[in-house]
């Protein structure tokens, strides 16, 4: 379970994230909206570490990780796709997918964890050989989330993996997480500017505005109320 | 034997040297870019420790390994010490900064070793080889660095194509952010590219002392030629920097022994102006890939 608390990130004078607070339940998907600017990414951001915050805490398991570095908090089992979804460009996929779990030493888990990921993405295998640079904007994001389960992560921060994608190629990502988390118990934290698709895969929501909370509850919740919809999604 | 054959052999053995300096630079240059202006200072002075260990009646095969293993340590440090605490500042404070180290290590060296010239021992000898009646300009010593060029760069290529360590390394140069969220420890590779760094550098070192002589400043050459080398080759490349360093070995050889030795560092300024001109990202540069 991944608890934030009282969360306020500010980049100098600017407050990009004003008390928020948010529980992830375990093997769920929590969608987080929010317009550009809203504190989505920065959200994100703090929770694996690239950001420091002013004041709050965030919890996994109960754990205390606020102040861990990045490096740290992967190991802890926290796999963040950022934005664009960050493939070593100039690695090959084989490679991308290894590093995923690389920290772990154990070979043969690994190994199995690889096969794993190549199963779960067919196109992903074709290229296994590839550098990464040239693959379609959907065999990226399959590589990212490729690699977050060759890390055998328990929580996935997915920053807006809807940018640039396709509508079906999307679709059929998020339903591959779906999975993942009915089966294998993943808890996903799901950044998005789309609220529509995000809401009709997610359990919970929360929308973010300014860097406040101005909505939180289940999905098809927020996803009736008209006046909220209006207001902050756009649809 | 014929001028031009001479020549070339004697290129080959000087850019063997350069393509170490020059892969040594492209080392740190891809994982921080940063130029490391005392990477030559720092194998200046990892030979001195070595040419001190001899001195004291140590073999010369352990002063080999002195300069190497000094050169090691003396990376970790330069990148621990130095480097580390302005890491999040722009490159141009750490170029500055080695740019002081450079004036630093040159300055040291004359308090801790005297200033004058010193000749430094050569395992094997320097004169070159027989076949039949005639002399070739290829020594035993000249095989011996080509050698250990060679090797030491194909142990790096080991490392950084078939080990998970070199993976590790590569993507923290690529992009340290995605690597830490990948859970890899990417300060620790930085010091360990510095490490290696250091060390080839070091080699380029001793190698190259036995025919320059030994004194404070003896490495800046070496440095710039280095330099000239992996800016031809990309910077970014690590094989460019060996093809490169060779290059502009050959093409000095031939500048000092056609037009004479004093236009040697023009002629290594010309290469670098017209490759600047020409082709500024070098000629093995992956960045065109990354634009596709």
């Amino acid at each position: 379970m991944l608890e934030i608390a009282d969360l306020t990130v500010a980049y100098g004078p600017v407050v990009a994230l004003n008390g928020v607070s948010l529980t992830v339940a375990d093997a769920s998907i929590t969608a987080v909206l929010g317009a550009n600017g809203a504190g989505k990414t920065t959200l994100v951001r703090t929770i694996s570490g690239l950001v420091r915050p002013r004041a709050g805490s965030i919890r996994l398991d109960g754990r205390d990780i606020t102040r861990l570095a990045p490096e740290e908090i992967a190991r802890l089992g926290i796999a963040h796709v950022p934005q664009g979804q960050g493939v070593l460009a100039e690695l090959t996929v084989d490679e991308n997918l290894r590093l995923g779990g690389l920290w772990r030493s154990d070979p043969r888990g690994q190994r199995g964890a690889l096969a794993e990921a190549y199963q779960l993405f067919p196109p992903l295998a074709a290229r296994r050989h590839v550098e990464a640079f040239s693959l379609s904007g959907g065999e990226r994001q399959m590589l990212s989330v490729g690699r977050a389960l060759v890390a055998r992560a328990r929580v996935l921060l997915l920053d807006e993996p809807s940018l640039g994608l396709a509508r079906l190629v999307l679709v059929q990502i998020m339903a591959r997480i779906k999975t993942l988390v009915l089966e294998r118990g993943l808890t996903v934290l799901l950044i998005e500017q789309n609220a529509k698709s995000a809401l009709s895969v997610a359990d919970q929501a929360m929308v973010l505005h300014l860097g406040k909370v101005v909505a939180q509850g289940r999905a098809h919740q927020l996803m009736s109320e008209e006046g909220l919809r209006h207001a902050y999604l756009g649809f | 034997m014929s001028r031009f054959l001479v020549l070339t052999l004697n290129g080959l053995t000087q850019g063997a040297i350069y393509a170490a300096m020059a892969l040594a630079l492209v080392l740190i240059w891809r994982a921080t870019k940063v130029i490391n202006f005392a990477q030559g200072a720092m194998a200046m002075f990892t030979t001195y420790l070595a040419l001190f260990a001899i001195d004291h009646g140590a073999p010369y095969w352990l002063g080999f390994v002195v300069a190497l293993l000094s050169g090691l340590v003396l990376g970790v440090i330069v990148e621990r010490v130095i480097v580390r605490p302005v890491e999040s500042a722009p490159p141009l404070n750490v170029v500055i900064l080695t740019l002081g180290l450079l004036l630093f290590f040159e300055a040291l060296a004359p308090m801790l070793f005297g200033g004058q010239i010193r000749s430094f021992p050569a395992p094997f000898s320097i004169v070159g080889l027989r076949l039949g009646n005639s002399q070739v300009a290829f020594s035993p010593f000249d095989a011996f660095t080509l050698g250990s060029v060679v090797a030491v760069m194909i142990l790096l290529l080991v490392l950084f194509q078939k080990t998970n360590l070199g993976l590790r390394m590569r993507a923290s140069a690529f992009n340290p952010e995605v690597s830490r969220l990948l859970g890899i420890r990417v300060g620790r590779m930085l010091t360990l590219g510095w490490a290696l760094a250091s060390l080839v550098g070091a080699l380029a070192g001793v190698l190259i002392a036995p025919s320059f002589l030994l004194y404070p400043t003896f490495m800046d050459q070496v440095l710039v030629y280095g330099f000239t080398g992996a800016v031809l080759g990309g910077l970014d490349s690590a094989m460019g920097a060996v093809i490169g360093g060779l290059l502009i070995g050959f093409a000095l050889g031939y500048v000092g022994g056609y037009l004479g030795s004093d236009l040697e560092t023009v002629g290594a300024l010309v290469i670098l102006i017209v490759v600047l001109m020409v082709r500024p990202r070098g000629l093995f540069s992956l960045q065109r890939l990354r634009e596709v």
